[in-house]
């Protein structure tokens, strides 16, 4: 993170994650009785895509700005890679941390060039390659260059936007993205494009993201781990989507989860209705096509895997779950038909 | 002899005047933009502050320019001082009100954004928030350089340059020989330089306002 080596970030390699260990993390805000974070520790792995979800007000937003030092902690300790963020210069820090809004924040007097080449350019970067990162970030998340660079956020769409709000942040190649509901202001058709695309994107850099969310169906589908907090970013459960589902840590958890719902939809479904890749290796564990999901979860959870092979074919976690939003997608649109 | 016999025959001295004006109203502008675009700047989010700053610059507008170009005499003396200083305080309310509302005006996202990338809050103020209120801003210097041209002329009284020599001139003859030519073509160039400065102002603000705010 220091700025010697800020020359490497943009090989096409790219930086990779960091961990992140939050100890004790603490913010007290005068004259208000309870702390809004009280005492959290959490480690999260080099690379891995953390979501804290909770509900509005839980101090989940509040919990992530601190460890850019948007908001500066009451006590307790951050560190990214062993390095203690509290000791660093904070918009020094800023420029080594990836910053991803709702509202995107994209800087309207600038072309989408200029607002990607920010950071790059607060570290000094030479202009080349400033204009070459440019260039290979808008590849990166699918833009042409010849049509964007030179474009101005008001004249991209939604989901054009939010796309240069990413690259913005990828921009200096920053081990470490934090990111503050980034789709929750577009409409649901962008928005699911917008997180396949984005996980496809995650799967090639391995950063270790913080991802902030009040949707339990978004956490699910992006998480490798999820924090479900509840209030003063108390966190009720650390653990993968799939333990989630499974075994809810308790009541809270279990509410937040849509409890019965969508577990009863794990067992309405069988596996049989998902197409696996084929191909399946012998050592995956394996259940019949005729497997309740719930049964698949259960299996999957007993032997820490994210995939499970059916008849010869692999069935991923990610898939099960699409199955179960896709089902609840049909339960909805026959419910509005019926009326 | 007729009006414009009149502004043909002393064109040399008219323009001089005419220029002498723009000068000290652009002089006069230039200074309180500085002046009050940093003022607006300490104090848009400090609503005492700003309240206290627009307040003030508003009382200063309420003294009749006469009485105050009288009272500068004993102080300033005679000439472009006095003047200018005069100038300089009629033209803060719109610069001072305008800077504060244009920059409590930008979205709080924008701040956010920018000081989440890195940006330094003294960065996110001279590339963010002043481009982003900067027509607002340029509204505000406008309507002080129409309000000042009017005023300047009144500074012909402290012995101040421009077209008010002209006019107090040929108002203090008048009956006399070409003193309603004097007036009157004191009067007509200030009128001219007003539409002019608008006209600058309309190239200004094309030139200085971002492609991007304007789509």
């Amino acid at each position: 993170m220091s700025d010697d080596n800020a020359d490497d970030h943009a090989d096409s390699s790219g930086t990779t994650g960091e961990r992140i260990e939050l100890v004790g993390l603490t913010k007290r805000y005068p004259g208000q009785a309870e702390p809004a974070v009280e005492n959290v520790d959490l480690d999260v792995a080099a690379g891995e895509l953390v979501v804290f979800v909770g509900p509005s007000g839980c101090g989940k937003t509040t919990t992530m700005k601190m460890i850019n030092r948007l908001i500066e902690p009451t006590s307790g300790s951050i560190r990214i890679d062993g390095r203690d963020v509290l000791a660093m210069q904070p918009d020094q820090l800023r420029r080594h941390i990836g910053y991803v809004i709702q509202q995107i924040g994209l800087f309207p007097h600038m072309t989408i060039a200029q607002n990607i080449g920010i950071v790059p350019n607060l570290l000094k970067w030479p202009k080349k390659k400033v204009a070459e990162r440019v260039d290979h970030l808008l590849h990166l998340v699918g833009l042409d260059p010849t049509v964007h660079a030179r474009r101005y956020p008001r004249q991209l769409s939604g989901g054009q936007q939010q796309r240069i709000g990413v690259a913005r942040a990828l921009a200096a190649d920053p081990p470490v993205m934090l990111m503050d509901e980034p789709f929750g202001a577009t409409d649901p058709i962008t928005r699911l494009r917008l997180q396949d695309e984005f996980l496809r994107l995650q799967r090639e850099l391995r950063k270790t993201i913080i991802f902030v969310t009040h949707d339990f169906e978004e956490a699910i589908k992006l998480g490798d781990r999820i924090a479900v907090l509840r209030e003063r970013s108390h966190i009720a459960q650390y653990d993968t989507p799939a333990n989630i589902l499974a075994r809810p840590a308790d009541e809270y958890v279990a509410s937040f989860v849509g409890g019965d719902a969508t577990l009863k939809r794990l067992a309405l479904h069988t596996v049989g209705e998902i197409d696996g890749e084929p191909g399946a290796p012998a050592d995956l564990p394996g259940v019949a096509p005729t497997a309740t999901l719930r049964e698949a979860l259960d299996v999957m959870v007993a032997r820490g895997s994210d995939r499970i092979s059916v008849d010869g074919t692999v069935v991923t976690f990610a898939q099960l779950s699409a199955a179960v939003r896709a089902a609840d997608a049909v339960d909805r649109q026959q419910t509005t038909a019926g009326h | 002899m007729s009006l414009t016999e009149y502004i043909q025959t002393r064109w040399d001295l008219l323009s001089q005047a005419a220029m002498n004006h723009v000068l000290v109203v652009a002089l006069s502008v230039g200074i309180a933009t500085v002046i009050g675009v940093g003022v607006g700047v300490l104090t848009y989010n400090r609503p005492r502050l700003s309240g206290i700053a627009i307040g003030a610059s508003s009382g200063f507008l309420t003294i009749p320019s006469f009485a105050l170009l009288g009272l500068f005499i004993p102080i300033l003396g005679l000439g472009w001082t006095s003047t200018v200083v005069a100038l300089v305080g009629y033209s803060m309310l719109p610069i001072v009100r305008n800077t504060v509302v244009g920059l409590r005006g930008v979205d709080a996202a924008m701040v956010e954004a920018g000081r989440g990338i890195g940006m330094s809050a003294a960065g996110v103020m001279l590339r963010i928030q002043l481009p982003l209120a900067w027509p607002v801003i340029l509204t505000g210097i406008r309507v002080s350089t129409q309000m000042i041209i009017g005023i300047a002329a009144i500074a012909a009284y402290v012995a101040g340059p421009g077209l008010g020599n002209q006019i107090f001139d040929g108002l203090a003859r008048l009956g006399s020989v070409n003193a309603l030519n004097a007036a009157l073509a004191g009067t007509l160039g200030v009128v001219v330089l007003a539409l002019l400065f608008d006209l600058f102002y309309l190239v200004i603000r094309h030139l200085t306002t971002s492609r991007g705010l304007r789509v």
